[in-house]
């Protein structure tokens, strides 16, 4: 055995003797040619931009890694990573970093780019003083990994494109969960391969729905709120005529508007059913007839006070781009002084629009004595040493109401779920075993008349029994199309967007789901 | 005091030892110094931290050796130590360009884990004949440790195009189990093929005027070659499957002495990988790339061809003396800490310190195949063989990757590289040299004096 042992000692050695050999090439014989070439400015110390560096990891409440930058072989050295389980889960919150593009444009990572990407940091010793020194932070959200994937899971089970859940704190407006159906994945688009790239953008550009899913659909996309604008309403007969609370509204079916022509407009129930009575039964068989009669008595003016002081008309002041917060509009009293548009506008309807998160802080505000609170996405931001880089204080936002008024109001919005007559009383005695008094809303808003197409609406927040402390509140919306197989059940809020909230709901309240 | 006196007087080897370890600290501890003041203009912060716990682990080493290897190699842990330890200095100067400062502690936490691996190792197996019974044991687990990357959830995916699937995940650790796989099917093969060696190297069948191998025998050449092949296909990784049969062909050969098995494995191996380039595009590209990478840099494309480019810049930027150490930019070649390091020595340390790196490798090598040429046992001959063909060729595929002598397979520089995985086991690696080398180096034979390799080839 032993010659053939220092036989593969010579075939080793040889081995060497090339590799030295080929050193002495490169670095000898050739190094003049080599470093006449531009490239070798590459090798300057400052040669490498923050677009070439790492990024800061961001981090879901409960400490996972939602994206983070790996070390790969080619021109841009770090990838951005999404991992796989929560990609999709959180992509409206976390966008994308395509930095080939050079295009950061939604989401944390555009929004937190200065802390996400290499920046000067803080000096903290002598040595730092003369060496350049940068880092990145880590970005923690408020959003737990728990949470935002059992609401984008039971999006995704609903299947209805165009759907959309906030949940809030509504003590100090931190989001608990904000997710979109469809969603997409950010890997592709942050992909260094120009075609991976292409190919996901353009499978993107055709998903089989209107709105793009790259902005987040929550605070982006504002659709008609149907009856959960009723909650604004109630509110504004509280502060503005509260003698329309103690009003005995008649049961009708239909309401003809006063000065609308000849012969007048009318507008009929939810398949035309009959209701009314005092404001506390109105509210929570969500009639629209009671609500057309408080619309026109209150008046456009005193509606529009309401709405603004809501946050409507307002781009809330969240923290994500610009280019994805929509404001939620309430059309100007001017467009809307005559009847009957008054009497629709009290009911969510005609040109009133709201995103998934406005309609969140609405029930975040009545739940929180009228205080809704500035909401937020990241809770705080580390540096590398543990340094706090930032940390997230809650706000007020405005002041949307008096915190009677909002007691008021909340009681109203409990008897939805707690009165048998409630529109939620059902869906709630479903999903919500176990679960402590909650007050709710629902809405079914028709864009178009006597079409089945209709956006689905519940709002809710809790726990909201006598002297309770709500501590979760949210808005979900799941648009109906109307050519979808669905009209054949008659889809409402309670039918179609409960199913989807409660459970959330429920994991919101740290129950089971 | 003539009890110690005798103990001293009997372990010379390790005196020398401790010698060659004290210059190499002094060597590493300069550096160190040298590379603070290039940095950062001033002492190095830690100084003394560091100069206590490599003095600690210098000694303790040493302490180890002379209680559980006295009569092992001096040469293999000294140089094991100063590559380990330079690797260190380059890491630790590189780790806060690239964004990963955390890095230099974790190499300095896996090297004292790999020095309490290597202990481990050599007190477990107090006789290399230990490891010749779990034959089956080890072919099981290595091929399990080769299977793992590939099982879901463990298994890390590939996060981009070219990545390889080479890594397991449990919980926090992320580990290589290549790594110890290969430590496992060298002492597989050492024991299967000393069993089989008349059978192996018997010519039954006869085709014209020549004899060949019986057909039944060549069955362990096909199944390696398979494997190679499968580890490329599924787990993306050429690196680990060529060296793997270059292992595999080493030991068969040196066992059988037939060239027939190194023709036929190499013309196997050829047309696997020919096969697997015309399947797999990343293998090919790859090729593509090491043939001429400047036409992969392309601005609005990934620039694949960026990495080799810039290695062989920042060689040639070193030239003859280097940089100084500190004072270069070879953090700007991507992946510099583990892939290109060898590239950052170049380029700081000129073809001088490159050289020196090369040699310390040559000095590992040669002191391998000495333990090898005086083994007691045919198993130990071949273990100390296969594990020093490993190591050689794992750190010649990488420096000659980044001096584009080959395309570059992404295996790590042994000891110089950053990887926990990587570390731990090569010092496992060291500790089985060690003990066979301990074995072979008993009073009673007399081999005299320690000869350089060249002499020992002479000698052949």
């Amino acid at each position: 055995m032993n010659p053939r042992i220092r036989w593969v000692g010579a075939v080793m050695l040889l081995c060497f003797v090339v590799l030295f050999i080929q050193l002495n090439n490169i670095q000898v014989r050739q190094a003049p040619k080599l470093v006449k070439n531009p490239l070798i400015n590459e090798t300057a110390s400052s040669a490498v931009s923050a677009l070439r560096l790492p990024r800061g990891a961001i981090v879901s409440a409960d400490g996972y890694v939602l994206a983070e930058s790996k070390p790969v072989h080619d021109y841009w050295r770090w990838q951005r990573i999404y991992p796989p389980l929560t990609a999709e889960a959180f992509a409206p919150i976390t966008g994308y970093y395509d930095v080939v593009a050079a295009s950061d444009p939604y989401g944390i990572e555009a929004q937190y780019d200065s802390l996400l990407a290499q920046h000067e940091s803080p000096t903290n010793t002598l040595g730092q003083l003369l060496s350049q020194h940068t880092e990145t932070d880590t970005v923690q959200l408020t959003v737990s990994e728990k949470l935002q994937v059992a609401a984008y899971n039971v999006l995704k089970a609903a299947n209805e494109p165009g759907s959309a859940m906030v949940v809030l704190d509504p003590r100090t407006g931190a989001v608990l969960a904000m997710a979109e159906y469809p969603s997409y994945n950010p890997n592709g688009l942050a992909s260094h391969s120009p075609k991976v790239a292409d190919a996901a953008y353009k499978r993107i550009a055709a998903y089989p729905y209107n709105d793009s899913p790259l902005p987040n659909l929550a605070t982006y996309r504002p659709l008609a709120p149907g009856s959960t604008f009723k909650i604004v309403t109630t509110s504004a007969i509280f502060d503005h005529d509260p003698s329309l609370a103690t009003r005995i509204y008649p049961v009708e079916s239909s309401y003809s508007f006063p000065n609308s022509g000849n012969p007048p407009q009318k507008i009929h129930n939810y398949a035309s059913e009959l209701c009314g009575g005092d404001l506390a039964m109105a509210l929570l068989q969500s009639c629209d007839t009671s609500f057309s009669r408080i619309g026109v008595a209150l008046g456009p003016i005193n509606l529009a006070l309401e709405a603004r002081s809501f946050g409507f008309d307002s781009t809330p002041p969240i923290d994500l781009p610009k280019a994805e917060v929509a404001p939620s509009i309430f059309p100007s009293p001017s467009q809307i002084g005559a009847t009957p548009y008054m009497g629709y506008s009290a009911i969510g309807q005609l040109d009133d629009t709201a995103t998934a998160l406005q309609m969140a802080l609405v029930a975040a505000a009545i739940a929180n004595h009228g205080k809704m609170m500035k909401p937020y996405l990241v809770s705080r931001a580390v540096g590398k040493y543990g340094n706090i880089e930032y940390q997230a204080k809650p706000q007020v936002w405005r002041q949307a109401t008096s915190a009677s008024t909002a007691q008021q109001v909340r009681k109203l919005m409990l008897g939805v779920t707690q009165n048998p007559a409630g529109t939620a009383y059902g869906v709630f005695q479903q999903y919500g075993q176990g679960m402590p008094t909650m007050a709710a809303k629902t809405g079914t808003a028709e864009p178009q008349k006597n079409v089945c197409g209709t956006y689905n609406w519940l709002v809710s927040f809790g726990p909201a029994g006598p002297g309770e402390t709500p501590t979760v509140a949210a808005a979900a919306v799941v648009p109906i199309p109307s050519n979808s197989t669905s009209c054949a059940t008659n889809p409402t809020g309670a039918s179609v967007a409960g199913p989807v909230l409660i459970p959330i709901l429920r994991q919101a309240l740290g129950l089971a789901p | 005091m003539p009890a110690q006196a005798i103990a001293l007087r009997a372990k010379p080897r390790r005196r020398s030892e401790l010698g060659l370890l004290l210059v190499g600290l002094v060597v590493v501890v300069l550096a160190f110094v040298l590379e603070s003041f290039a940095t950062l203009n001033k002492w190095p912060p830690n100084l003394l931290t560091f100069v206590v716990v490599s003095l600690g682990l210098v000694l303790f080493l040493n302490v180890v050796n002379r209680r559980l290897a006295p009569n092992a190699d001096p040469v293999i842990v000294p140089v094991v130590l100063l590559l380990n330890g330079l690797g260190w200095v380059m890491l630790s100067r590189l780790a806060p360009y690239v964004g990963a400062s955390h890095l230099a502690g974790f190499q300095a936490l896996w090297t004292l884990l790999g020095a309490v691996a290597y202990v481990i190792t050599l007190a477990l197996f107090r006789r290399s004949r230990d490891l010749e019974r779990y034959r089956y044991l080890t072919l099981f687990l290595s091929i399990g440790l080769l299977v793992l990357p590939l099982l879901p959830h463990i298994g890390e995916t590939p996060s981009n195009a070219n990545g390889a699937r080479l890594w397991v995940k449990l919980g926090p650790v992320t580990f290589q189990p290549v790594e110890i796989s290969k430590i496992l099917l060298v002492v597989f093969f050492a024991s299967y093929f000393v069993e089989k060696q008349e059978l192996l190297s018997m010519s039954t069948n006869r085709i014209g005027n020549r004899l060949f191998p019986d057909l039944r025998s060549l069955g362990p050449v096909a199944f390696a070659w398979l494997c190679s092949v499968a580890v490329i296909l599924l787990e993306r990784d050429i690196g680990f499957s060529l060296l793997l049969f270059v292992m595999f062909l080493a030991m068969l050969w040196v066992t059988t002495g037939r060239w027939t098995y190194l023709v036929i494995g190499i013309i196997a191996f050829a047309v696997g990988t020919y096969l697997a380039s015309q399947i797999l595009h990343q293998l090919n590209q790859r090729i593509e790339i090491w043939i001429d990478p400047w036409k992969y840099l392309a601005p609005g494309t990934a620039q694949l061809g960026y990495q080799p480019v810039l290695g062989e810049l920042s060689l040639a930027k070193g030239g003859l003396s280097g940089t100084g150490l500190g004072l270069g930019a070879p953090q700007n070649i991507p992946v510099a800490i583990s892939d290109f390091i060898f590239a950052a020595f170049g380029e700081e340390l000129g073809l001088i310190g490159a050289t020196a790196v090369v040699a310390g490798f040559v000095l590992i090598v040669g002191s391998g195949l000495r333990v090898a040429l005086r083994a007691r046992s045919e198993f130990s001959k071949l273990c100390a063989l296969g594990l020093t063909v490993i190591l050689g060729f794992q750190a010649f595929f990488i420096m000659g990757g980044v001096a584009r002598l080959l395309p570059l397979t992404g295996v790590t520089l042994p000891f110089v590289s950053y990887g926990g995985s990587s570390l731990i086991a090569n010092y496992i690696l060291v500790a089985v040299l060690m003990r066979i080398s301990d074995e072979g180096s008993d009073e009673v034979r007399s081999y005299g004096e320690p000869v350089p390799i060249a002499a020992a080839l002479a000698r052949s």
